[in-house]
């Protein structure tokens, strides 16, 4: 077990209904960083976010908090506070008594309560409405309120699910910036699910890909968008060309009719691999200079920058660029040996 | 909605002839001699009957709750339980307001009678005969049975609309299986009680078939008082109406006292 870990999950196995949900998760997260499980509905990062706040027991495994096994530990008894997906405040109480809950119970004087209640309402932006009934509030609003009720208690470790599913893309923008701000200045170890890729790389010290109740890849955000482990991975984080493909020898590989120049190397003479390119990193080149041709067949303004589809030796090429080209036209196409993502093929189901 | 205020005539109509005016005659007969002329000694007449009062509220108090004690917990079990199991509590909860009200209290007789089903049984073993009907107990148990849907069904309802996150959000924040059930679905469903007290409360304390036929002469109650007045020996429909008056007063004075303390359980969230 590593010294610095906070939480460790070790062979978690869960079924539902006969179901393997996760089958042997290995996990460690480390004190005060963020950590974001990111992956399609379905693959398991809300249930391991369950099974470390207390509210689902593994089949098998263990889970470890600072050292100590806590298997069996009911949710009450757990150093660990969540944010609730769609909040679940409690609408018998105002904003002050949803958020002075945790504190009453551990019997806490008056005013000690008070004192930490006002400052997690400053500390969310929403001081002043204490007074406030629950339904009286925005959905931010309430979901800074969920946050606020969750870190009153100062755990030392933060579960998010999905917090900011239900809020509309502006005000998502800026929760996220307020959520790593105030795990900065918490200093302490927030865990995140989310199925919004963008949401994870933005916030992240680190990032956990899960897929059919397994671990993909764990990196921080640039690992994950510039080294993706497999296709799925590569598909998942952003738009991604993939392409079948040969690699020769290390750091020579073929695809598109063509022999490119790469940074990878290990791979077997002549194993077949998958080429990951990201559509940014296409270069368009006059149509005799690239080292693939193709035709233009769409260009879709995007704001920043143009989504062209480009046909080329039947694969549909998608790329982003500054400059925009007439559909129809003939274009050349070349791309860096360092942003050619070589992956082992993946099993096809 | 404006537009379609007109709907609600037929109530209207129906309300007026129906309730509104037999209120008023029941008012009016109360408030007058057999001859006609205005009085109210009626109403004086009626503090004569105080305990038949007392005990038709102890009955009706006891009965309600024992259908709290009851009924509370299986609720909010069923509020907990999935799909067909739901369902099938329900029904199992209704099942019995589907056979007639006087069949299932003659079916109680048969049962508690001295030479009953019970007793038979009780003398096989032999403990010997024990007297069940003709007692308090027994009119409370026929409350309580028949009753009992009408707290349930109520509680149950509320409690359905409690959302499992929020149970789940107080677990987190600390709260252990009696703090969580004391600050969070008690107070979650006071609606529900109140409803439920009511709907059992109301009929309980104006019942004269149940204690007519499992409480015996003993045991009279306002209902048994007023419909002696109405259909009995005692005949006085003036009296008869005065005790309706009083009785439906007191209800309507308790009922307001509950639902203030519903209220202010609502309101409760605003004042600090």
């Amino acid at each position: 077990m590593n010294s610095s870990a906070i939480i460790s999950l070790r062979g978690i196995r869960v079924d539902y209904d006969g179901e393997p949900v996760l089958h042997g998760l290995d996990l460690d997260i480390m004190d005060k960083e963020f950590i974001t499980f990111l992956g399609p509905s379905g693959c398991g990062k809300t249930t391991t976010l369950r099974i470390i706040g207390g509210f689902i027991e593994p089949l098998a495994g263990d889970i470890f908090f600072e050292g100590k096994r806590i298997n069996g530990l009911p949710p009450y008894k757990r150093q660990v506070n969540t944010v609730f997906q769609r909040y679940a405040l409690f609408p018998h109480l105002n904003v002050y008594e949803n958020i002075e809950f945790g504190l009453k119970i551990s019997k806490l004087p008056e005013k000690e309560r008070r004192q930490r209640v006002e400052e997690a309402l400053k500390l969310v932006n929403l001081q002043g409405y204490g007074p406030r009934n629950i339904n009286q509030m925005s959905g931010g609003q309430q979901q800074r309120v969920a946050i606020a009720r969750a870190i009153v208690n100062q755990p030392k470790v933060l579960l998010l699910d999905e917090p900011l599913g239900a809020l509309d893309l502006k005000l998502r923008k800026e929760m996220q910036v307020e959520l790593k701000r105030i795990q900065q200045s918490l200093e302490i170890t927030f865990i995140y699910v989310t199925h919004d890729q963008e949401e994870a790389l933005t916030m992240s010290d680190r990032v956990v890909v899960m897929k059919d109740g397994e671990i993909l890849q764990t990196g921080t955000p640039q690992d994950i968008y510039n080294e993706p482990a497999n296709a799925f991975v590569a598909d998942f984080i952003g738009e991604s060309n993939i392409i079948d493909g040969f690699m020769h020898k290390d750091f020579l590989v073929e695809f598109a009719n063509d022999l490119f120049p790469c940074v990878d190397k290990g791979f077997a003479p002549m194993e077949r691999v998958q080429v990951v390119i990201r559509p940014e990193d296409i270069l368009i080149l006059p149509a005799e200079k690239g080292k693939i041709s193709g035709v233009v067949e769409s260009v879709i303004f995007k704001g920043v920058h143009y989504e062209m589809m480009v046909e080329a030796l039947g694969y549909h090429w998608m790329i982003h660029s500054t400059i925009s080209v007439e559909p129809g036209t003939v274009i050349g196409m070349d791309v860096a040996p360092e942003n050619i993502h070589i992956m082992q093929r993946m099993e096809e189901e | 909605m404006k537009k379609y205020q007109y709907a609600a005539l037929p109530y209207l109509v129906w309300s007026a002839v129906f309730v509104l005016v037999p209120l008023g005659l029941v008012a009016v007969f109360a408030l007058t001699t057999k001859d006609g002329a205005f009085t109210i000694d009626n109403i004086a007449r009626v503090s004569n009957y105080t305990p038949v009062f007392m005990r038709s509220v102890w009955l009706a108090v006891l009965a309600t709750a024992i259908c709290l004690t009851v009924g509370y917990p299986l609720a909010y079990l069923m509020s907990r339980m999935k799909g067909v199991h739901q369902r099938t509590m329900v029904m199992l909860i209704m099942l019995p307001m589907w056979i007639n009200f006087l069949l299932r209290t003659y079916a109680w007789m048969t049962l508690l009678e001295n030479n009953g089903v019970i007793n038979s049984l009780l003398r096989l073993a032999g403990l010997g005969p024990v007297r069940m009907i003709n007692t308090q107990g027994a009119v409370v148990l026929g409350m309580v049975y028949n009753y009992l849907p009408f707290m349930i069904l109520p509680l149950y309802s509320i409690m359905t609309k409690i959302d499992n996150r929020v149970i789940e959000a107080a677990q987190d924040l600390g709260a252990n299986p009696f703090c969580v059930f004391s600050r969070v679905i008690l107070p979650l469903s006071v609606p529900g009680i109140s409803t439920g007290v009511t709907m059992v409360f109301v009929p309980a304390i104006s019942t004269f078939i149940i204690s007519r036929m499992l409480g015996g002469g003993s045991n009279m109650l306002i209902g048994d008082l007023i419909d002696a007045q109405f259909l009995g020996n005692a005949y006085n429909p003036n009296l008869g109406a005065a005790i309706s008056m009083v009785l439906m007063v007191f209800i309507l004075l308790v009922m307001s006292i509950f639902n203030q303390f519903d209220d202010s359980e609502d309101r409760e969230g605003l004042l600090i």
